[in-house]
């Protein structure tokens, strides 16, 4: 019987106007989305196995330790995902790449300046193929398609499933004949997601065989799973919304009434909830200091290091000078051979000792630098992230921003890469200064005072040895956070099934 | 007074007010922040040892209609660099106001807008989808037709009717908007800002009747109410969510700009190396020694910036050496030769990006004409002088700031005078810069940019109207 039901609604909704509107503008948006992506995608992949080429070479012929240590691992660049056009996910203003924080040099106090080191600069967002003067837009990818034509279509299929009838009068007769209510219920709503998602599946096919008519896009076994999940997402994202949709049209008993409270709940969900309720949330969560704010915060403390420093240094210069003075003293009042007073200051032990402080101090000083920013910048960017997880945590109330990010996360776009780029980052730079003491640590000459040229090995390295930065994209790391969406999209899709079909149930036709 | 006007105007309602509230507080932020920046600024101006080190930024002021219509306000920077050597572009504008957390862009703000451009769209289609069909359905059209009413008075009488409904939740949402501002002390409207709001409402209205008609004339057409729906539906789609995206995603890549970079980056370096040749000819023929700006024989202590323009301090050993009068003829020719390279250059830059940014721009603008509802976004950011033209209008004021500022230096004869490199004189007297003011542009020129718009948009109304009345009178009921 049910089966009768299903082939009836689904032959129904098949011959509608609203499946082939349906089918056409899901047909045309992939394709869009398809062609852009092979414009767009292999001067992307190009450009990245270019610069990751190219920071390598640099980065083997550093063949000195200090060299490493200054010009550091030069540029780290993000690897753009194969899976793209399924999630932009902000990958066009997000920062694509971790720089050099800058570089400083102090003069006026030694032979030579003191020069900074490599240090972790703040991610920038990616300003190079924005153009400034244009509008704001959305970018058409598989999670636009899905969050907002998965669940418009799927609410102007089932409006007036249950309502319409009733209005008609034919829903009376259905029920006259030996059906339950449920299998009439659950006919419809097999039936609907059928007619949903026939088209949906076949835009998307359609545009994986276009995007993969191109060399560049290669996808690997572990891709084709993830595009079956996200392919599964969306259905249950879709049938969440039928589920809703027969919900509303169960209970309001009018056709009319019910395609409008459909449409407004769909606008308010679907369009204004994702952005709105994040920045809603923003009004109750502790200011951040603004960029001018930090800047000037963190020149401050630098300003702070090199006034300690400079008194620092005076004082173990006037030490050194204190101790010269005080052995020259010492040979004119012993009258002794310049050999005894030599020993004799080498028993008090002060003028070697003096120039060996001086230099830990100004490797002290380098590398103190190079923590109290990393510090800050690390300390900001927390700030930034616990605010922008906030405002994700409560956007979550939208189905739509659930699938969003569950989606981002299948394809290894948008904040949760991001995220995971900069932990990357993190633990090769980690290795790398390792690597650097380590190789320091070897070398018996050196006087193992990392930051400045004097006091490192001089040894060369070899370049297969230095460590080189790739970033992986993973899903293990984001696999707790989507795992916890998809279920709470499953626990939704139950929750307003039953209740529809609890309402159906109880219903007067 | 029905359950979806009902329902429409409380949605309506809500959303302004969360969202207004939300832009209020960013708009509170972008203030302080250019308070706070302005007031460093000026400091900074103060403690100048030379004027050739003068580094002069100038900031835009948040708007404060922007709550209304956000436009490039956010996108666009706020601040330029004045300089001596280089002429501030369109694309010399950079870091925003109030930049707090650049993440938050992945959550676009929404501004009153867009809210209307949404949802009343949406109402507005739900009045007209079953205005005709509807009474066909139900048999009520024969009725009202065979009253001594002409048919197109019953159309007209339709369309009143359901504009002055729509207008509720407009006027109630822009005075609850208005409320809000007032509330908040930051914020503070000029008499003109009052017109600008005045502007936009009619604006929102043309645009929302658009969508009436267009739901009219899917109604008398299709005469069935669901098909009418499921059509209005469609468009509404297309017009609001689909085709602005769609225009702006297709023309992302157009064009690699690469050559023309490369090309203009060569001339820009065939100039400067001109601006240095004529420097060496000048320094053969005057007895000054060394290399510029390191003359030792001048020079006691000296520091200077990298670049091409001199930015120096230093320390003469002897004021009353000859030498000093030759070098300061030497930096006064140089600074004139370098600001007359970097007007040319400037002007290169400003072809480069008429070529390329700006060029894209417009294209998009003029396909983004074709759907209402972007068309509505670009005149009431006109309106809100948060579009385009008023970004061109900073850029262009801060250009002639740095005019105002050039002839400042030339009657103070700042250039060949010896606070320009020397610390000699003790500390330096900045009264005589001018102060930079943006004045936005005022009503009638915002008008100006919007009224090609508000054409589109009355002409669109007028074609429907006539369509539909044709129509509907020709029709057999």
């Amino acid at each position: 019987m049910i089966l009768h039901i299903v082939r009836r609604e689904l032959l129904a909704h098949l011959t509608s106007l609203r499946f082939a509107l349906t089918t056409f503008i899901l047909f045309a948006l992939m394709a869009t989305n398809a062609i852009v992506h092979l414009r767009t995608h292999p001067e992307r992949v190009r450009k990245y196995s270019e610069n990751i080429i190219a920071s390598h070479t640099a980065l083997e012929s550093r063949t000195q330790l200090y060299l490493l240590l200054q010009k550091g691992p030069g540029t780290l660049y993000k690897r753009p995902s194969s899976l793209a056009f399924v999630a932009h996910g902000g990958e066009a203003f997000l920062p694509g790449t971790i720089e050099n924080g800058g570089s400083w040099s102090l003069t006026g106090f030694s032979l030579s300046a003191l020069k900074s080191v490599w240090w972790m600069g703040e991610p920038r967002l990616n300003r190079g193929e924005s153009n400034p003067l244009r509008s704001t837009f959305t970018e058409i990818d598989w999670v636009f398609i899905i969050t907002y034509l998965l669940s418009l279509l799927p609410f102007l299929f089932t409006y007036d499933s249950i309502a319409g009838e009733q209005e008609q009068g034919t829903l009376r007769l259905c029920l006259a004949n030996p059906i339950s209510r449920h299998t009439l219920f659950i006919g419809k709503f097999f039936a609907t997601l059928l007619a949903v998602l026939i088209p949906f599946y076949c835009a998307m096919l359609c545009n994986l065989a276009i995007v993969s008519t191109n060399n560049w896009t290669q996808f690997d076994g572990t891709d084709w799973i993830y595009l079956a999940i996200i392919g599964l997402i969306a259905s249950c994202y879709a049938a969440l919304f039928i589920a809703v949709g027969l919900l509303v049209s169960a209970t309001t008993q009018e056709r009319q009434w019910s395609c409008v409270l459909l449409l407004f709940i769909w606008v308010t969900v679907v369009v204004f909830m994702p952005s709105t309720l994040g920045t809603l949330a923003t009004k109750w969560m502790p200011p951040l200091q603004t960029h001018h704010q930090f800047q000037r915060a963190k020149q401050g403390a630098i300003e702070q290091l090199t006034s300690d420093f400079t008194h620092k240094i005076a004082a173990a210069k006037e030490r050194q000078l204190k101790a010269g003075n005080a052995w020259s003293k010492l040979q004119k009042l012993a009258k002794m051979s310049p050999e005894d007073a030599r020993q004799l200051a080498t028993s008090l032990h002060e003028s070697e000792k003096v120039d060996d402080s001086q230099l830990r101090l100004m490797a002290a000083r380098v590398n103190e630098d190079v923590k109290i920013r990393e510090h800050l910048n690390r300390q900001r960017f927390e700030a930034q992230r616990t605010q922008i997880q906030h405002m994700r945590a409560i956007t979550r109330f939208s189905p739509a921003a659930l699938v969003q990010y569950t989606i981002e996360s299948m394809a290894g776009t948008g904040y949760n890469h991001h995220l995971q780029f900069l932990s990357n980052v993190d633990l090769y730079i980690r290795d790398f200064r390792h690597f650097i003491d380590e190789m320091d640590r070897s070398d018996p000459e050196s006087l193992h005072i990392i930051g400045i040229p004097k006091g490192m090995s001089k040894k060369p390295i070899s370049p297969r040895l230095i460590p080189k930065f790739e970033d992986k994209i993973t899903f293990r790391e984001t696999f707790n956070t989507a795992i916890v969406d998809m279920l709470c999209l499953v626990l939704l899709l139950i929750l307003f099934l039953f209740t529809g079909f609890w309402v159906f149930l109880r219903a007067d036709v | 007074m029905s359950k979806r006007f009902f329902v429409a105007v409380v949605m309506t309602v809500l959303l302004v007010v969360a969202n207004t509230s939300v832009l209020i507080t960013a708009y509170k932020e972008g203030l302080d922040d250019y308070s706070q920046r302005v007031s460093v600024n000026r400091k900074e101006v103060t403690e100048v040892p030379t004027y050739s080190l003068l580094a002069l930024k100038v900031l835009r002021p948040p708007t404060p209609l922007s709550i209304f219509s956000a436009g490039l306000e956010t996108r666009f920077g706020s601040e330029i660099d004045i300089g001596f050597d280089s002429v501030p572009t369109l694309s010399s504008s950079q870091k925003p106001l109030g930049l707090k957390n650049p993440y938050l862009k992945l959550f676009s703000q929404i501004d009153l807008v867009s809210v209307f451009q949404v949802v009343l769209s949406l109402l507005a289609l739900i009045f007209a989808y079953d205005a005709i069909a509807g009474d066909w359905e139900a048999g009520t059209l024969r009725l009202v037709i065979s009253h001594p009413v002409q048919r197109g008075t019953i159309l007209f009488a339709k369309y009143i009717a359901a504009m002055l409904c729509l207008l509720l939740p407009v006027l109630l949402s822009l005075l609850m908007s208005l409320m809000l501002c007032d509330l908040s002390s930051s914020l503070r409207m000029e008499s003109a800002d009052f017109l600008r709001v005045g502007c936009i409402f009619l604006t929102t209205i043309t645009y929302l009747s658009v969508f009436y008609l267009s739901g009219l004339l899917i109604s008398t057409i299709t005469r069935r109410a669901s098909t009418s729906l499921i059509f209005s539906v469609f468009l509404w789609v297309f017009w609001v969510l689909i085709y602005p995206n769609w225009v702006s995603v297709t023309l992302k890549s157009v064009g690699d700009q690469r050559v023309e970079r490369i090309s203009v980056d060569r001339h820009i370096a065939q100039i400067s190396e001109a601006a240095d040749r004529e420097e060496q000819r000048y320094l053969a023929n005057s007895p000054l020694q060394g290399k510029p700006p390191r003359f030792r024989d001048i020079f006691g202590v000296v520091s200077w910036q990298h670049g091409d323009f001199p930015r120096i301090q230093g320390e003469l050993k002897n004021p009353a050496s000859p030498l000093v009068v030759h070098l300061l003829r030497f930096y006064e020719f140089s600074v004139t030769l370098r600001i007359q390279s970097a007007e040319k250059i400037g002007l290169i830059r400003q072809q480069l990006e008429a070529q390329t940014y700006l060029r894209q721009a417009q294209t998009e603008g003029r396909l983004l004409k074709i759907s209402p509802a972007s068309l509505y976004t670009q005149v009431t950011s006109a309106w809100a002088s948060t579009d385009l033209g008023a970004m061109h209008d900073y850029v262009r004021s801060a250009q002639a700031y740095r005019h105002a500022l050039i002839d400042a230096f030339e009657d103070q004869n700042a250039f060949g005078s010896l606070q320009w490199f020397a610390t000699n004189q003790g500390p330096l007297d900045m009264s005589f810069l001018p102060h930079f003011v943006f004045k936005r542009s005022d009503i009638r020129e915002s008008a100006q940019r919007a009224l090609p718009g508000i054409f589109f948009l009355l002409l669109a109304n007028l074609v429907l109207f006539t369509a539909t009345i044709l129509i509907f009178i020709k029709i057999e009921v």
